[in-house]
């Protein structure tokens, strides 16, 4: 502990060589804080993984599963979920084989949803027009899954110390939070913007996680501390603002007509409940790396 | 013809979401109609009002609960539930609806030596066609068009008492009665689970199940 | 809700709280004037007393007896004619367009019916107050005229019927869009968004629909306005003077009067100039407000043609807002062998409506069962056309009285053979484009007309119109009029939104009138 400890008062040495130097050099300390570091990162897997088996659950049952292929992402979600929930519970400072072939999985299809959803929306009148991305296949549930697939890799590869494309997991495991984050912002910001941002409330998903992406990606990139206790402040909000949306949806299927009494229309036609937290998923993901990048935080 | 709706009965939703209190009122009211009631038309009125009804809707004769017509045009007539219209070669609606039915009985009698009502099926159907194209012109109409009374009274009033009876509507495959819950899927071949499903050929069987279903709430 | 005295005078009495009077008589209570708004119709609760039925909602419409005739007699009640506090917005198919720029100067700019009063720019802004005043859900860019600000909310989802005409567009080459609608596609306040049960023509039950009772009435109230229901105005008061004074009217089974400094006339193109009419005086004796004889003339109805056909898959159009999607491509395009324009727009048919367009073409029996049966199956497309004004085409009175002793309005149509070009141009472009969408067995629905316009013309003269462009009478300078009746061409497009433009133009117009002491 003394010498993480030491440094982490290190500052002026830039974040990357700081955690290259604790995976390099493995002392169990160390060791064990990459470990926690990567068990939360299987545990960000696991929300958006919720998330995703939630929202795939009930947009493909609004489709009424008329494709056989619309059950996939069900199940590659739901591994996803089981194999982070196993990973949440692995303290051992290696990579399960297992997981990781799970985690692959589901990047391959949700990105073959990808692309699956967007050939939907091309081949409705209109095409790629405003109307079509409101109310055509989501582009941003796929993606999701892939994140989710994505986050579940590097969590497996922050427990070894590995690198992906050439850089350390951490800095990988910052860039992909911080691209989810921004994704999911466009999602919201569309769906928000379909429904007029008729309650104020609705504009924080689109002001307060580009806020936190933001602060992440330049502590990354600057290796500040200032930056990073800042960076970690905005994505703990943002990790509570995806847990407070799902009380906001509730509210928004509350108030539709019917309310809850109609929720066979109004859990599917109101604002969706699982969205909100894949805001908490990608969030939590970045503290993961700030963990891996400064040391666990002791705020 | 087999039917195309299996199995589908908008009554079972009458517990769900998809009717409010106004609207099961209503129907109510539409069911418990008495088949036999009539307060407008005197009893010939009445016969030939039914056996016209019988040509221009024939319902099922194993249709458990088929839609009143004779009584629900007598309804509308005796309540002057009016159109907000009238045709100026008309007479008002009930008078139009007595003259008519009344030269109609009269062209039946001058034709076949019966009553309207007493007439076989294809035979009151000729008598309607032939109001229908202009072709009857007893001095019973009194200068009453009968192409005009089979089009703006015969034709809406029945037509429209039958497709606004759950009866007409299990047999279009109509959701029927939707506040406050409306429809979700809106897209081609979509339905939602409390609307009727179509008995495609091959997927009977699939269909019947899917209509035992639309009144879970 | 504020009340007056019947024998205080107040500023101004309103007939009929619909897309024009309701409108009026909100901004005018804004203003600060003191309004009573008198309608003949109930004040309905939307939320408890709409039931989802055909027949029982006919309780909505104008049954009260009137008289067709001329070549072509015009369905009216459920058509085309509310008896509501809300009027027909009650009941309206929601679709809000703007009129095309040139339409305000037909004559001068494209040849035929004649000019406006009014400069299509200040339309433009009216039209944008009414468009947020409704939440108009909208495309996000409009593909035909001048800019347009954006709709306050985004478009609703297409229903099927609403995709085939859009396939059909972009299979024959020409523009589409989402209809502007004005039923909320998000909340708004209280009120919930739509459910799309289908039913707006029967009333909304979900207070979803963007109607006068939802939107100016409360406002109008909160501004201190009186709505007096189930009162049906008989006739117009003046004095010697020929200043009207008030307006007398039927309701709880006796006859009353309200005193008023100005009286506005928004019964709609019938009711208008049948009470004009019924107030014919010693001193008036041709009727009010008709010096130049045209009170009653140039009705205008929208030719309201259809063609319908068979899709292979499911349609179910009795689902979502009736009209989703629509057309203004010949609306835009003046290389045609008729006058005026036409949109055309999706469909959703409730059972009564849908069996009556087949009885329409003489099926009924087993066939029309038979074809019933496809009812899911059925789609079309329907245009609202514009039908150039003639004095022939009129509403005069009928030797026949009311159940208040009025004696009732006789409806006077014939189109004329631009009308008929017309309609045929456009059944030939909504069958090819339901052909192009894959749409089978089409057949044509040739008889039907929407809306009514045009009795009390407004223009620039007294001699031919009735009102100037402030809807204030020519003749009795405190009577207004302020609905459909005042529009001298009609447009292809449907009326409501340009009705309540000119409500608020007319407001403000009062406004600055009585600022300068020449009310």
């Amino acid at each position: 502990m003394a010498r993480l400890a030491a440094l982490r008062r290190d500052d002026a040495r830039p974040a990357q060589r700081l955690s290259a130097r604790i995976l390099r050099f493995p002392v169990p300390a160390l060791r064990r804080e990459a470990t926690r570091a990567a068990r939360q990162t299987n545990l960000a897997a696991a929300v958006l993984a919720l998330s995703v088996l939630a929202d795939s659950g009930v947009e493909h049952y609004r489709g009424s599963f008329r494709n056989r292929a619309m059950f996939v992402p069900l199940g590659a979600a739901a591994l996803t979920l089981a194999a982070s929930l196993l990973g949440v519970a692995d303290d051992r400072p290696r990579r399960h084989p297992g997981r990781d072939g799970v985690y692959a999985l589901a990047a391959a299809v949700g990105a073959a949803g990808l692309a699956f959803h967007a050939y939907n929306v091309g081949k409705r009148p209109g095409r790629l027009s405003w109307h079509n991305l409101f109310y055509g296949a989501p582009i941003g549930a796929p993606a999701a899954l892939m994140f989710a697939g994505a986050l579940g890799r590097l969590a497996e590869t922050a427990r070894d110390g590995g690198r992906v494309f050439g850089l350390p997991a951490e800095r990988m495991l910052a860039a992909v939070s911080a691209l989810g984050l921004a994704g999911a912002v466009g999602e919201a910001g569309l769906l928000h913007f379909r429904g007029a941002f008729q309650n104020p409330a609705m504009v924080l998903p689109v002001t307060m996680p580009p806020v936190a992406a933001g602060l992440l990606a330049a502590t990354v990139a600057t290796g500040s501390r200032p930056l990073g206790r800042a960076a970690r402040l905005w994505l703990k909000l943002t990790t509570g603002l995806g847990l407070a949306g799902v009380g906001f949806h509730a509210f928004g299927v509350h108030r539709a007509m019917g309310g809850w009494r109609n929720w066979r229309q109004n859990a599917i036609d109101g604002p969706p409940l699982p969205a909100p937290p894949s805001f908490t998923g990608l969030a939590l993901a970045g503290l993961a790396a700030l963990s891996l990048m400064l040391g666990p935080d002791h705020a | 013809m087999p039917e195309r709706f299996p199995g589908y009965d908008v009554l079972a939703k009458r517990r769900t979401q998809s009717w409010n209190d106004q609207t099961r009122r209503v129907i109510e009211g539409r069911l418990t109609v008495d088949p036999q009631a009539h307060s407008f038309f005197d009893d010939a009125e009445w016969r030939t009002l039914q056996a016209v009804c019988e040509r221009i809707i024939p319902q099922p004769p194993e249709r458990q609960r088929p839609a009143p017509l004779a009584a629900m045009v007598d309804e509308k007539m005796a309540t002057n539930a009016a159109d907000g219209y009238r045709d100026a070669r008309m007479p008002p609606m009930g008078a139009a609806w007595r003259r008519g039915l009344a030269a109609l009985d009269a062209e039946a009698l001058a034709r076949h030596r019966r009553t309207f009502a007493e007439l076989a099926p294809a035979e009151a159907d000729g008598m309607l066609s032939a109001a229908q194209g202009g072709l009857l012109a007893h001095e019973a109409w009194a200068g009453m068009s009968a192409e005009l009374f089979f089009k703006q009274r015969v034709i809406p009033d029945i037509v429209g008492a039958y497709y606004a009876h759950p009866a007409a509507w299990n047999e279009i495959g109509y959701g029927g009665p939707a506040a406050p819950r409306g429809y979700v899927r809106l897209d081609f071949d979509r339905r939602d689970p409390w609307e009727a499903s179509e008995a495609r050929p091959g997927r009977e069987a699939q269909a019947w199940r899917e209509n035992q279903r639309v009144g879970r709430s | 809700m504020r009340q007056y005295a019947e024998d205080e005078a107040v500023d101004f009495v309103v007939v009929g709280a619909g897309a024009g009077g309701g409108t009026l008589a909100c901004k005018l209570a804004e203003y600060g004037f003191s309004v009573v708004a008198l309608d003949a119709g109930p004040y309905w609760r939307p939320l408890e007393d709409f039931a989802s039925d055909e027949r029982h909602q006919a309780k909505l419409y104008w049954t009260d007896e009137r008289i067709t005739d001329g070549e072509n007699p015009v369905q009216l009640g459920s058509n085309n004619s509310g008896q509501s506090v809300g009027g027909s917005t009650v009941h309206f198919a929601m679709v809000s367009l703007r009129f095309r720029p040139e339409w305000f100067k037909a004559r001068s700019k494209l040849g035929y019916g004649a000019d406006w009063p009014i400069d299509w720019r200040e339309m433009w802004r009216y039209y944008a107050e009414v468009e947020q005043a409704l939440k108009i859900s909208g495309p996000l860019t409009y593909p035909w005229g001048p800019r347009r600000p954006r709709y306050p909310y985004r478009p609703h989802q297409l229903n099927a019927a609403a995709q085939v005409l859009a396939q059909g567009a972009e299979a024959t080459g020409i523009k589409w869009t989402t209809t502007p609608l004005a039923t909320l596609s998000a909340p708004r306040g209280l009120a919930h968004p739509c459910v799309y049960r289908g039913m707006c023509v029967i009333g909304c039950a979900t207070n979803a629909k963007q109607s006068v009772l939802v939107t100016w009435l409360p406002r109008a109230l909160a501004a201190g306005a009186e709505i007096r229901d189930l009162a049906m105005v008989g006739r117009i008061e003046h004095d010697e003077r020929g200043r009207a004074t008030g307006v007398h009217y039927h309701r709880d089974g006796l006859w009353r009067f309200q005193r008023a400094r100005n009286v506005v006339v928004a019964g709609y193109a019938i009711e208008t100039p049948r009470l004009l009419l019924n107030s014919a005086s010693p001193r008036f004796p041709d009727g009010l407000a008709n010096g130049s004889g045209l009170v009653g003339k140039n009705l205008m109805v929208q030719s309201n043609q259809a063609v319908w056909g068979v899709h292979p898959r499911e349609i179910r159009s009795y689902k979502g807002p009736p009209s989703l999607s629509l057309t203004e491509h010949w609306n835009y395009d003046d290389a045609k062998d008729f006058f005026g324009g036409y949109c055309f727009m999706s469909q959703g048919t409730l059972p009564v409506v849908a069996a009556g367009i087949h009885a329409k073409r003489g099926l009924w029996g087993q066939r029309l069962i038979d074809e019933m049966q496809r009812y899911n199956h059925q789609v079309g497309v329907k245009m609202v056309g514009e039908c150039l004004p003639q004095e022939r085409n009129r509403v005069t009175l009928a030797d026949e009285t009311d159940r208040f002793g009025l004696p009732i309005a006789r409806v006077t149509y014939a189109f004329c053979d631009n009308d008929k070009r017309m309609i045929q141009h456009a059944l030939g472009a909504m069958r090819e484009n339901l052909a192009a969408a894959g749409v089978g067995e089409l057949f044509d629905e040739t008889d039907d007309t929407c809306h009514l316009n045009g009795t009390a013309r407004m223009g620039d003269n007294a001699r031919d119109s009735v009102v100037n462009a402030d809807c204030r009478s020519w003749d009795v300078p405190n009577l207004w009029v302020c609905d459909g009746s005042v529009f001298p061409t009609v447009g292809g497009v449907n009326p409501s939104l340009t009705i309540q433009a000119i409500a608020c133009r007319t407001a403000d117009r009062i406004k600055a009138l009585a600022a300068r002491g020449e009310l």
